[in-house]
């Protein structure tokens, strides 16, 4: 591979494997090859489980994945702790990548519910329980919400629909998508306040 | 111009804005608000926080064979073009777009032509025209259409930054357009619609984020697909 071979390099895979995610991704964008790998290996079931969850096409997800990966290696400069995790920013990417590859809005969506009544995740042999449940928090919550606003929820959420392109999808009015996906939001949110004051 | 929003217009589009759909001048409106007003971007920030925790819901699986490999072999390929380039070659191709900016800006031409007199006195004018937007610095990249380059999209890093294109005569992708953001970390963002071609030699816009995070400008056709598209490589040439 041509990547130099870098300070995270030098330490060993052993090493570089207990490293946070964002000194990987600091890895990553200056080019250490085997800071390169554990990003890659740590982070690649969830960008390929959301890019196929959104594109339902393997080869499509898999070139979304790809894509994902490539730009986050370019811009890994531009991450911002502040803003989120590394996580969050990088499936962020792979959303939008993945938005960007659905052929039209002539597309029928997977059926929302799918994502949220799967049943709750294995551990990972790279997290630990304590990341999956962080990253479980909503689950529940959305699960409760009323079946329309989660439905209206997960098609912006994952698949960027606006509210007019859900309002024509579901034949509902415009003021009514948005007051769902505004409501389900702020639920959701307050769960998140909840957590945060555990 | 749409009118401008108060408090509670914003924070009843505050989950659109969070989850990136919300659209057009409401958007550009909503936008403008937050730029003044720290309450609204508080709430836009959590809500963004959920967005961001609703994407890991999604089940992770495991990637066809050989995805590692092919992801590492892309790592290793060179960037499309140098990111650095020697100080004096950058600071001539920056002179030259700032100048053509000011130029496009002032004149409203399709075409630009450009006279140096020494980088010298240039850099002089280029300060003081940066210095009336509180602006930091140009970028230039061109716009490529299905059969090359049809024109260049100049880009001003200010307060706020904005994008102008110019064209070339007689391309061959006319027609009405929705144009698009691409930010270095992945978003895509609307920035209104766009007549080009024939008459319509020049369309400018201001940008929803700092140039620095613009990756791509694209225009996009009817049929949804990138028709024109300009790639900005470089976050900042002084970096």
């Amino acid at each position: 591979m041509a990547l130099p071979v870098g300070p995270l390099g030098a330490m060993g895979v052993a090493v570089v494997r207990k490293l946070s995610d964002e000194s990987l991704l600091a890895g990553l964008g200056s080019g250490d090859p085997d800071a390169a790998a554990d990003f890659l290996r740590r982070f690649q079931r969830r960008v390929f489980g959301l890019t196929l969850s959104i594109l339902r096409d393997r080869a499509a997800a898999e070139e979304a994945a790809q894509e994902s990966f490539v730009r986050a290696w370019r811009h890994a400069s531009a991450y911002d702790p502040r803003r989120g995790t590394v996580a969050a920013w990088l499936l962020t990417i792979a959303r939008n990548v993945s938005i960007n590859m659905l052929p039209t809005r002539r597309f029928d969506p997977i059926d929302p519910e799918l994502i949220v009544t799967l049943e709750a995740r294995r551990p990972l042999e790279d997290r630990t329980e304590a990341q999956v449940v962080d990253s479980e928090l909503l689950r529940e919550p959305l699960a409760r919400l009323p079946g329309d606003q989660r439905r209206a929820l997960v098609l912006a959420a994952f698949y960027g629909f606006t509210a007019r392109e859900i309002s024509e999808l579901d034949g509902v009015p415009l003021g009514t998508v948005k007051t769902r996906i505004r409501s389900a939001m702020l639920k959701l949110r307050a769960q998140l306040r909840v957590s945060d004051d555990r | 111009m749409t009118a401008e929003m108060g408090c509670e217009q914003v924070r009843d589009l505050a989950a659109e804005l969070a989850l990136g759909i919300a659209e057009g001048e409401e958007r550009d409106a909503a936008l403008r608000h937050l730029s003044g007003c720290a309450g609204c971007r508080r709430l836009v920030s959590e809500l963004s926080s959920v967005g961001d925790e609703l994407l890991q819901l999604a089940p992770a699986q495991e990637p066809p064979a050989g995805f590692e490999s092919r992801v590492l072999t892309a790592f290793a390929e060179p960037p499309r073009r140098s990111r650095r380039q020697p100080l004096a070659h950058r600071w001539r191709w920056i002179a030259t777009a700032a100048a053509a900016v000011v130029l496009a800006a002032t004149l409203g031409a399709g075409s630009v032509l450009l006279a140096t007199a020494g980088d010298r006195r240039l850099a002089a004018g280029y300060q003081a025209v940066l210095s009336q937007g509180r602006g930091a610095y140009f970028l230039a990249a061109p716009l490529q259409g299905t059969r090359g380059r049809v024109g260049t999209v100049f880009g001003y890093q200010g307060q706020p930054s904005w994008v102008m294109v110019t064209l070339q005569p007689s391309i061959q992708e006319e027609g009405r357009f929705r144009v698009q953001v691409v930010t270095r970390d992945g978003r895509y963002l609307p920035l209104g619609d766009a007549v080009l071609g024939g008459a319509k030699g020049t369309w400018g816009g201001q940008l929803p984020v700092d140039l620095s995070a613009l990756h791509e400008l694209r225009f996009v056709g009817s049929d949804g697909q990138p028709t024109l598209t300009a790639t900005f490589d470089t976050a900042n040439p002084w970096d």
